[in-house]
């Protein structure tokens, strides 16, 4: 384990809970038996300094657990883990002053202080005296462009506006790490292209910190990580850049149809996998030769009226398929 | 304004209930157990003293409970900030604000009743509800810690409200049966209020107080370090159960 270059490392992380069985009554015996769920199963982790690093994968692959899990929330089964040089099991304390977390949900804040006030709270329990806090509050809200709303209640900004405020409170202590899950979820496009914006270019690129950032957006982790780990059924799959992640699957070439109705596109190519947009269903069909496929893709689509076909390059989504048979159950959003 | 005025509603029905019962403020009967045939100014302090009770039983837990349901929780408990402190600033904010609420009923009781206070007996009153207070809050950031895990702790805190006013003499001294008696020697209530009804209502001297005070502060440690231990444990349980992410 290198520490001087790494910011995060995990080593053998398993994190599992218990789903007790039912009992059909109060008190008696149970109906089946108790399951052990493996939310993070082993996991081997290295992120370095400065790197801008995604989690993708999809909801219930682990990617929450494990974030919990670096940030002391959650006590791992098995394994530990080093943030900034701490490990979180023996010095907790140390690793979450390095780290700054921000998770899904608007239900985060308190909703009837204000966003100044809210950062005063949290900067307060990171320790910072109140000109330092008044000080790092005043530099956020500026830089999020939140001045004019500080001191309205967070009931009356947008999720947006509560996003910004979410993550100004996990740089109000100006951390090394960054772990943010999910961090443009249920962003509307332009607030979106803003978190991204400013994650990508102000605090990895600028600032240097060494971000962790789950999502389910694969168009998200292609566009702003330097490697991605791929996480499915709690394990990590994969782990490389996009671009080598998208050259490992053995065609480098994907049959996109999108067609109104449902065609029986099954045995056609390698792999096939469908998805509905806007009520348009988009077929994906993996083939070594993409030209080869294109007469039994309109022999087959039938009754469904074929509205394109594009010939596109592998997206991350193709690289999830490839390695797991499932796929992502984000859909990429329009923008 | 309801939590100053709550506890005097409550009591107003047992004045009645003990004026009915014995013919009048003031009964032989109950001085032989009391100490002091004064009814009314007897319960009157227990509904007082009381208001401690219900602030920390349903303070601290629910203030846990609120983090919990808007989210808040998962950032304190994952800030380096120590619990401890975090959980002190809840309990002063309590302390206050049940601070504002007793001396809101002082004023009920000595105007509205005719309840008198000496100035020189503030001092003594006021250190021994100082370390009522601190054993209450003992058991506070122990139902605190339950609170992380059960969420919904309420039944429970209502069970042991229960127990507190069955067990200590607050409504009626704790001699009326002996199984009371013999519980109430564990509850920090019962010397609290041994000690501010002797200063208060029998004159007794300050000397009479430090046997009180002194166990009352024996108590507070046992309270705080059996509070803080549940606490500790409670943290570490959620963190391995992951019901510290659930509402």
């Amino acid at each position: 384990m290198d520490i001087s270059r790494n910011a995060i490392i995990a080593k053998g992380l398993v994190k599992t809970f218990k789903k007790k069985a039912r009992r059909k009554y109060l008190v008696g015996p149970k109906i089946g038996k108790d399951e052990l769920i493996y939310a993070v199963n082993g996991v081997d982790l290295e992120v370095k300094k400065g790197e801008l690093f995604g989690l993708l994968g999809p909801n219930g692959a682990g990617k929450t657990t494990l974030v919990k899990c670096l940030s002391t929330l959650l006590l791992p089964n098995r394994g530990t883990a080093l943030i900034n040089g701490h490990d979180i099991i023996d010095d907790p304390i140390a690793a979450r002053e390095s780290i700054g977390i921000t998770t899904g949900g608007e239900r985060t804040l308190y909703w009837k202080l204000s966003g100044r006030d809210n950062l005063r709270y949290f900067a307060a329990l990171y320790g910072l005296s109140s000109a330092k806090a008044h000080e790092r509050i005043d530099y956020l809200l500026e830089i999020m462009g939140l001045q004019e709303k500080q001191d309205e209640r967070i009931e009356k900004y947008s999720t947006g506006m509560r996003q910004k405020i979410s993550i100004c409170r996990a740089l109000i202590h100006d951390p090394l790490v960054l772990l943010l899950d999910e961090p443009t979820l249920g962003l509307d496009p332009s607030f979106s292209r803003f978190i991204r914006s400013f994650i990508k270019k102000d605090l990895n690129e600028t600032r240097g910190k060494t971000i962790l950032l789950t999502t389910h957006y694969m168009d998200e982790a292609d566009q702003l990580c330097d490697r991605i780990a791929i996480m499915n059924n709690g394990k990590i799959v994969a782990v490389d850049t996009p671009e080598n992640l998208k050259k490992s699957i053995p065609h480098d070439e994907v049959l996109e149809v999108k067609c109104v109705g449902t065609a029986d596109f099954e045995g056609i190519g390698q792999r096939m996998y469908y998805r509905t947009e806007n009520g348009v269903s988009v077929y994906r069909i993996h083939a070594e030769y993409v030209e080869e496929i294109m007469s039994e893709v309109i022999k087959a689509a039938d009754s469904a009226k074929i509205l394109s076909m594009n010939v596109t390059k592998p997206t991350l989504e193709d690289v999830f398929i490839h390695l797991t048979g499932a796929r992502l159950t984000g859909e990429s959003r329009e923008e | 304004m309801f939590w100053a005025i709550f506890p005097i509603l409550w009591v107003i029905p047992f004045i009645f209930q003990g004026e009915a019962l014995v013919g009048g403020m003031n009964s032989p009967e109950f001085g032989e157990l009391a100490g002091t045939e004064r009814f009314v100014p007897f319960v009157l302090i227990g509904a007082i003293v009381s208001t401690y009770l219900f602030s920390s039983l349903y303070g601290m837990g629910g203030s846990i409970r609120m983090e919990s349901y808007w989210g808040t929780l998962e950032y304190i408990l994952g800030s380096p900030a120590r619990k401890i402190s975090v959980l002190m600033g809840k309990a002063l904010s309590e302390s206050i604000s049940s601070t504002l609420f007793v001396a809101t009923q002082m004023v009920i009781c000595i105007f509205g009743f005719g309840l008198t206070l000496a100035v020189g007996k503030i001092l003594p009153i006021l250190l021994t509800m100082l370390l009522l207070v601190a054993g209450l809050y003992g058991m506070a950031i122990a139902l605190a810690g339950v609170t992380l895990q059960i969420k919904e702790s309420r039944s429970l805190v209502h069970t042991i409200e229960y127990l507190f006013y069955l067990f200590s003499p607050i409504r009626y001294p704790v001699g009326i049966h002996p199984l009371i008696a013999s519980v109430s020697v564990i509850i920090p209530l019962t010397y609290a209020l041994i000690a501010i009804r002797g200063v208060w209502l029998l004159n007794q001297p300050i000397n009479a107080l430090w046997r009180n005070i002194g166990i009352l502060a024996v108590l507070d440690v046992v309270f705080i370090a059996f509070g803080y231990s549940i606490f500790y444990f409670m943290e570490k349980k959620v963190r391995k159960s992951g019901a510290v992410s659930q509402y």
